[in-house]
């Protein structure tokens, strides 16, 4: 998991990455061989990120070959410039498991199971693997900066896949004072990260601040 | 019908919920059809985003290996996607064409006592394969006869593909196992059944079969395991729904290499010697040795 050394100045193509996009590509063309190369690249953290949504391990392996099959389907609609492999692949992990836990409730408008929701696929189309240049303690050191409630907010986003409306239901929180938690959250964690910042930030913090 | 579009303050203000999927589907889908359509920048979207994998290196993701049979299914259902949707033809993939391939339907008759030529041939190349080789070519050999038999009409039949992605996946799991033997199973005269068993350690038979005339009344398709010259042996029987597909698992019996295996649609349950016909049959055969 160390394979880079790069720091975080923007995308920096990685080896690993350059390795991904070309057995990508064969998975494009078919190759089976070249889906079982990602999948065991890459199987340990997709099932984690399942499982620690789902809790439940049955689901988490049906979220992953869905994916996974979901990827055999659409490799070619992979978009190079929009960031990494993993994040692509790993970013339509987490929207299936998402989607499945959100099945489980009876109050969300997901629509009905669809063979290949092809909202999965486009998602992630503009993230950027800003993370990849930094250890595990260098993340951590930054989530740790995070205030109780920021981290609050974007653990039930993310992890327990509530929509901002069910987070602010759930801990009683207006809806407004969730979204500032969420986007001032994500900001703290993007200036911590990202050492060079590129005056964005300063950009960001304002709007929707309710 | 028109929504009402999304306006790009309200884009600007889903970003941080939008990245970490915390929006409801149908507003995340107005999300990105903003963003395809919105000649503005948005850089949020990167910079909250670029944060997003961050989260899964945090210490407390505890990382978990998923089960090995995970990567089979997978592969499995890969495979069996491959075969029916070959790539490069993705323009034709939904289109029916009056020129589909006959099934390449293998000589039927009566069961044989020994591997055939292309028996031995494939046998003979499984154990020149790669180590993710063997799990794949049994799907592939099955995706490819369920393509045969099924041929265009895939789209009206998803259901029992899935099924059938299911059942296959419990038989190469079972064929996993030390010991354990393969059996392709073929289809008779005047039937169109085939699949694919796995001999377990046990002697059990786990099989997935396809495009199996609906049973009805008391009908049950047996089971009957053939050992040289002994007469068959009945090791179990199941019913067929309109699917036509059947996930079953038989009682263990002495089921050597070069052991026949056949199904025969018997008129009630409990016959000790095959009644009705013979719709598919098999052999048994060892696995590579694993490398």
């Amino acid at each position: 998991m160390n394979e880079s050394q790069h720091g975080l100045r923007g995308r920096t193509a990685t080896s690993a990455d350059d390795a991904d996009r070309a057995v990508l590509a064969l998975v494009t063309a078919g190759q089976l061989d070249a889906l079982q190369d990602l999948y065991d690249r890459y199987k340990t953290m997709a099932y984690s990120i399942a499982l620690r949504i789902t809790s439940d391990a049955a689901l988490a392996e049906d979220v992953v070959q869905d994916a996974f099959l979901g990827i055999w389907r659409n490799a070619g609609r992979y978009v190079e410039a929009r960031g990494s492999v993993k994040t692509w692949m790993l970013s339509i992990v987490h929207h299936r498991a998402v989607d499945a836990v959100r099945r489980r409730r009876p109050t969300t408008d997901l629509p009905e199971r669809e063979d290949v929701p092809p909202a999965a696929l486009t998602l992630p189309d503009v993230w950027q693997d800003v993370s990849a240049g930094l250890d595990r303690e260098e993340i951590a050191a930054a989530m740790a900066t995070l205030s109780e409630v920021q981290r609050e907010a974007i653990e039930l986003a993310y992890w327990g896949g509530l929509t901002q409306q069910e987070i602010s239901e759930r801990t009683g929180t207006p809806l407004g004072t969730v979204k500032s938690r969420v986007r001032l959250g994500l900001l703290t964690l993007r200036r911590s990260l990202v050492r060079d910042e590129d005056g964005l930030a300063e950009g960001l913090a304002g709007d929707g601040g309710t | 019908m028109t929504e009402p579009r999304m306006t790009h303050e309200d884009a600007l203000e889903l970003a941080p919920a939008y990245v970490l999927g915390a929006l409801e589907r149908s507003e995340e889908a107005a999300v990105r059809d903003h963003l395809a359509t919105c000649g503005l920048p948005h850089p949020e979207i990167q910079a909250f985003g670029g944060v997003v994998p961050a989260l899964w290196d945090v210490d407390d993701l505890e990382l978990v290996e998923p089960p090995a049979s995970l990567g089979e299914r997978i592969m499995a259902a890969a495979a069996a996607d491959l075969a029916a949707n070959p790539r490069g033809a993705s323009a034709s993939a939904t289109a029916p064409t009056p020129a589909a391939p006959a099934p390449a339907a293998p000589p039927a008759g009566p069961p044989v006592a020994f591997p055939s030529t292309a028996e031995r041939t494939a046998r003979a190349e499984r154990t020149r394969t790669s180590r993710f080789d063997w799990a794949l070519r049994i799907a592939a050999v099955l995706a490819i006869a369920a393509v045969g038999a099924w041929g265009l009409n895939l789209q009206t039949q998803l259901d029992a593909s899935r099924r059938f992605d299911q059942s296959v996946a419990a038989v190469i799991q079972a064929a996993g196992q030390p010991g354990a033997k393969t059996v392709v199973l073929t289809a008779a005269k005047d039937a169109k059944a085939s699949g694919i068993a796995a001999v377990a350690p046990d002697g059990s038979l786990t099989m997935a079969v396809r495009d199996l005339a609906p049973t009805s009344g008391t009908q049950v398709y047996e089971t009957w395991v053939i050992v040289g010259e002994a007469a068959p042996v009945p090791v179990g029987g199941f019913t067929v729904g309109a699917n036509g597909t059947a996930s079953f698992t038989t009682r263990p019996a002495e089921a050597p290499v070069g052991a026949i295996i056949a199904l025969s649609l018997e008129p009630a349950e409990g016959s000790t010697a095959p009644i009705g016909p013979i719709v598919s049959t098999g052999l048994a055969i060892a696995p590579p040795p694993s490398n």
